[in-house]
Formats: C-alpha cells, sequence, structure tokens
C-alpha cells in the first residue's frame, strides 16, 4: 500500500504547482524539500517573463503573489572603455503591462508552496530525497536522509539542477558542462527612490567586446546584467562550465570581471556605487543550454513512475537564461498526466508517454529551450563585427526578440490557444497586470505563511 | 548552529551537511578542473589528488561534479535542513 498518491520531489518554482494540481484532484499528495523554509536554496536573479503569467497556471494569474519590481523596459549599454557609446531601450511596454516581474526567490517559492498546502498537499521541509524505492526497474518512492521509505503511484521530480533522482533511477544522464552556466550574482541595497530615478521599471544589460572583461569571461554567451527590485538591485554575470574544449578559471575570473565592471563603467561608478551597500554574494549553476546539445536534449523526461519537470528536466529558456515558466507550464502538464494515470491505475512509462509528448507540443517550452540566440552571440563576438553585434542584441533584448522567428511564434500560437479556451482572456490579462501593478505600488501581497 | 563568512554577506550555513560530496581519490587524475570552478574554495590539490579542504562555504552548485572528467567526485544533497540558505536568492 503507498503512503501516498504523489510525492513530488522539491518545492521550488515548479514544485508547489503540480502539487497543487493533484491535491485539489483529491490526490494524496506530499511535497519534500530539503530546505528549512521552500526557496532559501534557491539562487537566481530573478525575472520571471510575462509569458509564464499568461500561459501559466491561472492560480498564479489570479493571485497576489510576492514581486519586487514590474520590468517594463530593457536597456541594452554597450561599453567601449568603460564609457557608454550606444544605447539600445526600444524593449519596452507602458506600466502597467510589463515584460516579466522581478522576484526574491524565498517569498515566491514560500507562496507557492502556501497555494499547494492550502489545496490539500502535505508539505515536509528540512527533508531531502536521497535515493529511490525501485521495482522491477519502477520508481516506487523515494529514501529520505533520515533513512524514512515513502512510497508512491507516482514520483514528481521537481528537485532543480543538481539533484541526481532520474539519474538513479536510469533515466537521464548527468548533465554535461558544456551545458551549464555558472553564474555568479551580487545583492545590493538601494532606496527605493533611488532605484525608481535611476533605473525606474527597467532592467539593465551591459555589453562589450571580449577586451572589455566585464561580461562573460572570454567573451562569450553572456553580458553583465543589473535587474532591479523594489528597494535594492540584484547584479551578475555567468559563463559556460567548458569554453572551447577547456575549463576556464571560473573561481578567478567571475569576481575579476565583477571587479574591472564596478571600477570602470561609469554608469556604475557615477550614478549607482554611492547609492548601494552589498547586502549578499551567492552563486549557482544551472542548465541553460539543455536544449541545445542533441544528447541532451533527447534524454527522456518520464520513466515507469516517475515525471521530470523544470530544471531537472533541462527545461530553461537558452536564450533568457531563466526556467520558471517552463517549470509552471510542465508542472502542470505532470500533474494533468499523474491524475489521469492513478485514476486508469496505469503508472507505467507506456501510460506516462503523453506526459513527454505534451510538454513537446506545448508552444512555449520546445520552442524557448532550442533558442539560440545567445549561444550564437560568442560567433558575433569572434566576428568581432559591432555593426552585426548590436543588431543581435537588438533582436535579444530589443524589440527584435519578437519577430517570428523568436519568441513572435510561441507567442502568437500561445495567444490564439487560450482565446479558444476563453474568448474573454484579454480582459483577464489586462485586470492581472493591473493587479500586480496595483499590488507593487501599496506593497500589499498575500500573507506568506512565514510571516507572523 | 549557523555559521556566516565575511566575504559571502547575506548567506548562512546551517552545520551538520555530512560529508556531501566525495572525491575518488583512484579515479581523480589531479586536473584540478574541480578547484578552477570553485568559488567557495572548498578544494586544494595535494600530492597531484583534488581534496577536500573544506565544504563549509559550499553553495552546492556541484559545478565541480559537472566538470569532473573522470567521474572522480560523488555529489549529494547535504542533510535536509542543513547547508547554505539566503533570503537574497
Amino acid at each position: 500500500m503507498e503512503d501516498y498518491d504523489v510525492i513530488v520531489v522539491g518545492a521550488g518554482f515548479g514544485g508547489p504547482v503540480a502539487a497543487k494540481k493533484c491535491a485539489e484532484a483529491g490526490l494524496r499528495t506530499l511535497i519534500v524539500e530539503r530546505a528549512q523554509v521552500p526557496g532559501e536554496k534557491v539562487v537566481s536573479g530573478l525575472v520571471i517573463p510575462f509569458y509564464g503569467f499568461l500561459f501559466g497556471p491561472d492560480f498564479i494569474m489570479n493571485g497576489n503573489p510576492p514581486v519586487e519590481r514590474p520590468i517594463c523596459k530593457v536597456v541594452n549599454r554597450f561599453v567601449r572603455n568603460g564609457k557608454i557609446y550606444h544605447t539600445n531601450s526600444s524593449l519596452r511596454l507602458p506600466s502597467p503591462f510589463a515584460l516579466g516581474y522581478a522576484a526574491y526567490c524565498k517569498p515566491f517559492c514560500t507562496w507557492l508552496a502556501d497555494r499547494a498546502v492550502e489545496a490539500g498537499s502535505e508539505l515536509r521541509t528540512s527533508t531531502a530525497a536521497i535515493d529511490l524505492i525501485m521495482e522491477k526497474g519502477a520508481v516506487k518512492g523515494i529514501i529520505t536522509d533520515r533513512g524514512e521509505e515513502l512510497r508512491c503511484k507516482i514520483l514528481i521530480d521537481a528537485g532543480g539542477t543538481q539533484n541526481n533522482l532520474s539519474i538513479k533511477a536510469g533515466i537521464r544522464k548527468k548533465y554535461v558542462p558544456e551545458a551549464m552556466e555558472l553564474y555568479m550574482l551580487w545583492d545590493f541595497q538601494m532606496a527605493k527612490e533611488d532605484v525608481d530615478s535611476v533605473f525606474d521599471l527597467s532592467m539593465e544589460f551591459f555589453h562589450g567586446m571580449p577586451e572589455e572583461r566585464i561580461g562573460a569571461p572570454l567573451g562569450y554567451g553572456s553580458t553583465f546584467y543589473i535587474f532591479t527590485y523594489r528597494e535594492s538591485i540584484h547584479p551578475g554575470l555567468g559563463q559556460f562550465l567548458v569554453t572551447e574544449g577547456k575549463v576556464p578559471d571560473l573561481a578567478r575570473l567571475l569576481p575579476e570581471y565583477f571587479e574591472n565592471f564596478t571600477s570602470k563603467v561609469e554608469r556604475w561608478k557615477n550614478d549607482i556605487a554611492p547609492k548601494v551597500k552589498l547586502r549578499a554574494v551567492m552563486w549557482d549553476v544551472c542548465p541553460i543550454y539543455a536544449g541545445l546539445l542533441p544528447d541532451m536534449r533527447k534524454m527522456p523526461i518520464y520513466g515507469d513512475g516517475m515525471l521530470i519537470i523544470g530544471d531537472a528536466a533541462g527545461l530553461e529558456a537558452s536564450a533568457f537564461g531563466d526556467g520558471v515558466p517552463n517549470a509552471w507550464f510542465s508542472a502542470d502538464i505532470a500533474a494533468d498526466v499523474a491524475i489521469e494515470a492513478v485514476r486508469a491505475g496505469d503508472t507505467s512509462r507506456n501510460f506516462l508517454w503523453r506526459y513527454e509528448s505534451r510538454v513537446k507540443e506545448h508552444p512555449y517550452i520546445t520552442y524557448i529551450t532550442a533558442d539560440r540566440r545567445r549561444w550564437d552571440l560568442r560567433n558575433v563576438l569572434a566576428s568581432r563585427s559591432e555593426r552585426e553585434f548590436r543588431s543581435r542584441i537588438n533582436d535579444h533584448w530589443g524589440i527584435g526578440a519578437f519577430r517570428y522567428r523568436y519568441v513572435g511564434k510561441p507567442l502568437s500560437c500561445s495567444i490564439a490557444q487560450s482565446l479558444r479556451k476563453d474568448p474573454l482572456v484579454m480582459a483577464r490579462w489586462v485586470e492581472m497586470y493591473r493587479r500586480y501593478y496595483c499590488n507593487w505600488v501599496e506593497n500589499k501581497f498575500d500573507k506568506l505563511s512565514t510571516e507572523n | 548552529m549557523t555559521r556566516t563568512f565575511e566575504e559571502f554577506p547575506g548567506v548562512e550555513w546551517v552545520e551538520g551537511t555530512g560529508d556531501f560530496i566525495k572525491v575518488d581519490d583512484k579515479k581523480c587524475d589531479g586536473c584540478a578542473c574541480c578547484m578552477k570552478v570553485c568559488l567557495a574554495g572548498c578544494y586544494e590539490i595535494e600530492k597531484k589528488k583534488a581534496r577536500i579542504k573544506s565544504l563549509e562555504k559550499c553553495m552546492e552548485c556541484a559545478a565541480c561534479w559537472y566538470v569532473c572528467e573522470k567521474g572522480a567526485i560523488d555529489f549529494s544533497w547535504p542533510k535536509g535542513g542543513t547547508g547554505y540558505r539566503s533570503d537574497w536568492g
């Protein structure tokens, strides 16, 4: 006899979404989370893109999660010798509409986990799933770090990038380092009126040729970014673990590039540095390019008794370095399939294949994991064509991003799909934007279970 | 018990993780890639072998595990409720 119908490993961004839906369908659902509080082990400079909110789970669109700042504009600054010589801020929307919402992971994931618990899911924190119960090649449950065996009909693996349950199940392999980015980020306190006056509702990217030594070490793949929060800013930079077959000395280079940026770039020195105070330094690794490497892309995301979602399934948006909307989309599909499987009394891979097939049919997931724009920047930098570089950035973080071959296609497909389901969905989107904006202005969000 | 370190503000480490990263001496060829990608300075090279100096500042990113071509590094989770945590991630 199983202890639960569904066990979800991980209360990050995807896990609680899957657990909430399963619990609402009457399934006995448990989330295990290794942190003491959901989200406090999630490291991310985070601006969740708008498409996650518009096409993701209804309860997020209709809810009041704690967001740090609506981001209505992307400002691209091109740097030479520390000076800004060109600025592209063509990608912008008038508030209350937003391109995304900045958030700290801990309150946001806690908000999501609260919704799952409210729906009837059980949540065990400070519990690490370190192994699987396997019978005849099928997953039958988990073994926790305390040695406890918890049995279930279906396991939903939402354990994030580094967790190796799917490897233990024999379904997936360790990500290759070419697919991975190590990013380092800093959190600075800044008075809200200063963030408002220096950045308003924008986030900034700083792009330069390799010799500028401010963005990605060795000039490949990434740029220096500053995300803006309510009363803080969140700069960071990332780099492949392997570049041209070699492992760069990232422990030295990432801090060095940050030091170069803060000591040389005038925008930082004059407008920002006098107003900020360092609060935190962190880093993490994520599988940004898993969708671009054929061997990684081919790995299954389901097995006998197991469904894998979000970063654990390699569903990162490769151009944006973001995994939250895909975690939400895949969690939603996984919950639907888990519910159908439990009701049908069949949790074998022959039944669960439909999860992978629905993930592949989703207008965003497959498209956005195979987006080469960030990956290909390395070739542009190698060619040293300034004109090409500026044009590519415009297609990436400027208005060109909405071209049909980039996000235009999944966006128009998703809008059409949403309209077919609910002809009045546009009004709900406008209402969401308005409510999210008002919540932010008033600094009023749903109370979290961790607040007194 | 929690610990903090001046060079990494805003992060706390809860003690009692156990040895959640291990290096297999027999497989390690001393390439030092693990050391190159570890921002926490967990590794050192001793007699041409990687050795874990201390996991006290580890952020559990697993960069070392990913870059180890020889498969000499074993990575698992620290005990539930231990290891790093932050309000600002």
